[in-house]
């Protein structure tokens, strides 16, 4: 008995012989779907509320924003008008931009890296077979479920400069008390802010390890490889998808961070340019656009050319992985 | 090919259908915004009120709703969201605005309902019981201060006066500034510099804030009290140039960089002076008489507050100017403004101006409810006393039109820590914020037309 005898849709026809049989059908009575096409059904009915919420949610603002950033429209004013790629043009000439984009990007080059390592170094520690294993991963991952405006007050009140535990631990040991939420300190709060949130990466990565086949780590030890070997030549190598994913979304979400807000006292709309110059990135350049100078025009540009940005170096990231990222699938299971 | 009954779905024809799904439920999300003022709701009218948390409390929505048969539904006042509803045509009934500087730039963009015609029939309303403050939600089409009302204040403070811990004085064995005559703001920074408390690197105690309302509303008005304006006489170009207006911005610099107080370099992570001042570690807090509603409760911290005058320049003109004049305006496509003015008459002159009037956060904007105002104890008596002399001297400082107060607070923002760090003069600032400035006047006056 050959495997398409032993299978219970062996005798059933190819989908489009299916549905050149459904086409025959006769008239009479309820004409049945092909299993093919009821699949394609199954599919667009399960599908189509994300694809609707995709082009009603997504591509719908997206599209609205790239007519907005071909305009000089504020939101209210009757006589705004069509300038082209004026708003491009200003953008690139405009100082103050480029500087909150490699702000941005150097903040992304650093946190993304720094996150990475923090969380794949406790997701090692946590996999270890140690007592009391699953408090240490709860109080681990705690933070990162702490809400984001919460964590910046929390991050305020430690590191206020006059009145914050972290200056008063440090004058108390006859050290002068140190400006953290003004530059260029606060950068490093930012940092901070970052590391804070550590236990997401050591989730994922966690997860990761978990998938690691025991018996490589079995056989290298046997093989007398050390510990930072067998982390370096198995451990990372079939991590390196999982730490793909986690640079791509990390590098996403960083250049989109808006933790510098929370991290400033702001009282109204105008107050995001209060944010010290260190901390000053590029979303924050865009919502003092949008919100405080009502210029929509400009900052619909200012997205659209940050949504670029983010694909080239989406790409730059898989061409430049791809030969390092190990995806531990059988190549002839494709065929 | 016309697809046959049975077939797949092509991917095309699927693609083409969401959109077509995706535009139809933009059509009915679209019915659905329009609905959030369409006036009639059950047995009583719905009056729509976009205000701040605080500013009408549930239990009035409930008093409204018995003494005018008319339900309000709050929205949270979020200027994007009022933005989005004036420009799709279903705005909210009433709007929350600081009188000060909102109200030229809808009114110049003809999104504000005139009111005179309601005022003009008003039996709650009537003009001469108005507080000259009423005059910063008039509007020519040109200069604030004349022309149609397009709203009222709910009360309102004289924001460049200044009010004072006697404790902190004492501390620092500094006079007591006058409570009738004004100090000069050179005296102001002198007290403030003498007060400040330092301790290994730490401010323990600020010696003063002086921040204004917003930074546009206190230089323009520390420019009127040094006899010049910050505005050309159209309002569509700034000068910080000029000798007045280069004297309050020079002064204003000195006060960051000597870091008496908190500033943008040197922030009050609080925000606002009010916790900071509570908890005795602030001087003297530039806010007017509104925020003795915040001291009173505290019968120990009103003991040795006082209210003190709007500083001057020496040899300058007193001018103690209004820079917020809170209140609610009608946009012009609201759709139930009869039910509205009702709103607006009982929340300026009925209940609510009654209860705010007595709770000390401010001067009631109509003249007839001054008597309300709380003086049973002797420090409430000493206040009002300041304040009824520092009314003598109200005066509107008109805004322009053409840009909001946040996008010049804005630019303010990010050209002046550098002058504030001592790292370029006044005069490059000077010269730094007007082209910033008059570039964003420039095309808002474009926008306007």
């Amino acid at each position: 008995m050959t495997v398409d005898q032993m299978s219970p849709v062996a005798d059933r026809p190819s989908g489009r012989a299916a549905a050149s049989a459904a086409g025959r059908a006769p008239a009479t009575g309820r004409r049945r779907l092909s299993m093919t096409a009821r699949r394609h059904r199954a599919f667009y009915l399960f599908t189509s509320p994300w694809i609707i919420g995709f082009l009603l949610l997504t591509i719908a603002p997206m599209a609205y924003a790239l007519w907005l950033s071909f305009t000089t429209f504020d939101g209210i004013s009757p006589n705004w008008k069509y300038v082209g790629l004026g708003n491009y043009r200003e953008l690139f000439n405009d100082p103050v931009t480029w500087d909150a984009l490699g702000r941005a990007g150097l903040f992304a080059v650093t946190s993304v890296p720094l996150s990475i390592a923090a969380g794949l170094a406790l997701a090692v520690l946590v996999n270890r077979p140690i007592k009391a294993r699953g408090v240490f991963r709860t109080l681990l991952y705690l933070p990162a479920v702490v809400p984001p405006v919460g964590a910046g007050l929390a991050f305020k009140l430690l590191f206020d400069p006059n009145s914050g535990a972290t200056n008063g631990v440090m004058t108390f040991f006859g050290f002068e008390a140190i400006g953290w939420l003004a530059d260029p300190y606060v950068r490093y709060v930012l940092l901070m802010t970052v590391l804070w949130s550590a236990g997401n990466v050591m989730i994922i990565s966690l997860a990761g390890l978990q998938d690691v086949p025991r018996e490589l780590h079995e056989a290298a030890r046997i093989d007398g490889a050390s510990a930072w070997r067998t982390f370096r030549s198995i451990t990372v190598p079939l991590l390196s998808p999982v730490l793909l994913f986690q640079t791509v979304t990390g590098m996403i979400a960083s250049v989109q961070t808006i933790m510098p807000m929370l991290l400033a006292p702001l009282q109204d709309t105008s107050g995001i340019t209060t944010i010290p110059q260190s901390n000053y990135l590029y979303m924050m350049h865009v919502f003092a656009q949008y919100f405080a100078l009502g210029r929509y025009g400009y900052a619909s540009a200012l997205l659209w050319v940050l949504f670029v940005l983010i694909l080239i170096a989406t790409g730059l990231i898989f061409k430049f992985t791809s030969g390092v990222v190990f995806y531990n699938v059988d190549p002839e299971a494709k065929k | 090919m016309r697809p046959q009954a049975g077939a797949s779905v092509s991917r095309r024809r699927f693609l083409s259908l969401s959109a077509g799904g995706a535009a139809a439920g933009a059509a009915a999300l679209s019915g659905c915004a329009m609905q959030v003022s369409s006036g009639v709701s059950g047995s009583g009218e719905t009056v729509t009120v976009m205000v701040n948390s605080g500013d009408i409390l549930p239990e009035q929505v409930q008093q409204a709703k018995k003494e005018l048969g008319i339900k309000i539904a709050l929205v949270k006042y979020d200027i994007t969201k009022l933005i989005a509803m004036l420009t799709s045509g279903n705005p909210p009934d009433l709007v929350r605005g600081v009188g000060a500087v909102d109200l030229p730039y809808f009114a110049a963009r003809d999104v504000a309902q005139d009111l005179d015609p309601y005022f003009a029939r008003s039996d709650v309303l009537k003009l001469d019981d108005l507080d000259p403050v009423n005059d910063l939600w008039r509007f020519d089409g040109r200069t604030q201060g004349k022309g149609p009302r397009y709203g009222m204040a709910k009360d309102f403070s004289q924001d460049s006066m200044f009010w004072y811990n006697t404790s902190a004085f004492d501390k620092g064995g500094v006079d007591y500034p006058s409570e009738l005559e004004p100090i000069t703001y050179e005296e102001w920074l002198e007290n403030a510099k003498r007060l400040v408390q330092r301790k290994s690197g730490q401010t323990t105690v600020f010696g003063g804030s002086f921040n204004g309302l917003t930074r546009s509303t206190l230089l323009t008005t520390m420019t009127a009290s040094a006899g010049g304006s910050l505005f050309s006489d159209d309002f569509s170009r700034v000068d910080f140039t000029t000798p007045e207006a280069r004297k309050a911005l020079t002064w204003y610099i000195d006060y960051c960089k000597t870091k008496v107080g908190p500033s943008q370099i040197q922030p009050d992570p609080n925000g606002w002076d009010g916790p900071t001042y509570q908890a005795g570690r602030l001087g003297m807090s530039n806010s007017g008489y509104w925020l003795g509603g915040m001291i009173y409760p505290e019968k120990k911290l009103a003991e040795v507050s006082r209210l003190a005058p709007a500083p001057v320049f020496a040899g300058g003109e007193r001018i103690s100017a209004c820079q917020g004049g809170t209140g609610l305006w009608m946009p012009r496509g609201a759709k139930n403004k009869d039910a509205a003015w009702r709103v607006f008459e009982w929340f300026f002159g009925e209940a609510p101006a009654k209860a705010r009037a007595s709770g000390g956060w401010g001067i009631p904007s109509l003249k007839s409810l001054r008597p309300l105002m709380p003086a049973q104890e002797e420090y409430q008596k000493r206040v009002l006393k300041v304040q009824e002399n520092e009314l003598k001297h109200f005066s509107v400082v008109s805004f322009t039109p053409y840009t909001r107060a946040d996008a010049i607070d804005a630019l303010f923002n990010q050209i002046a820590p550098a002058a504030m760090k001592g790292q370029i003069s006044v005069d490059t600032l000077a010269g730094s914020l007007n082209s910033a400035i008059n570039e964003q006047l420039k095309r808002g006056k474009e926008q306007v037309g």
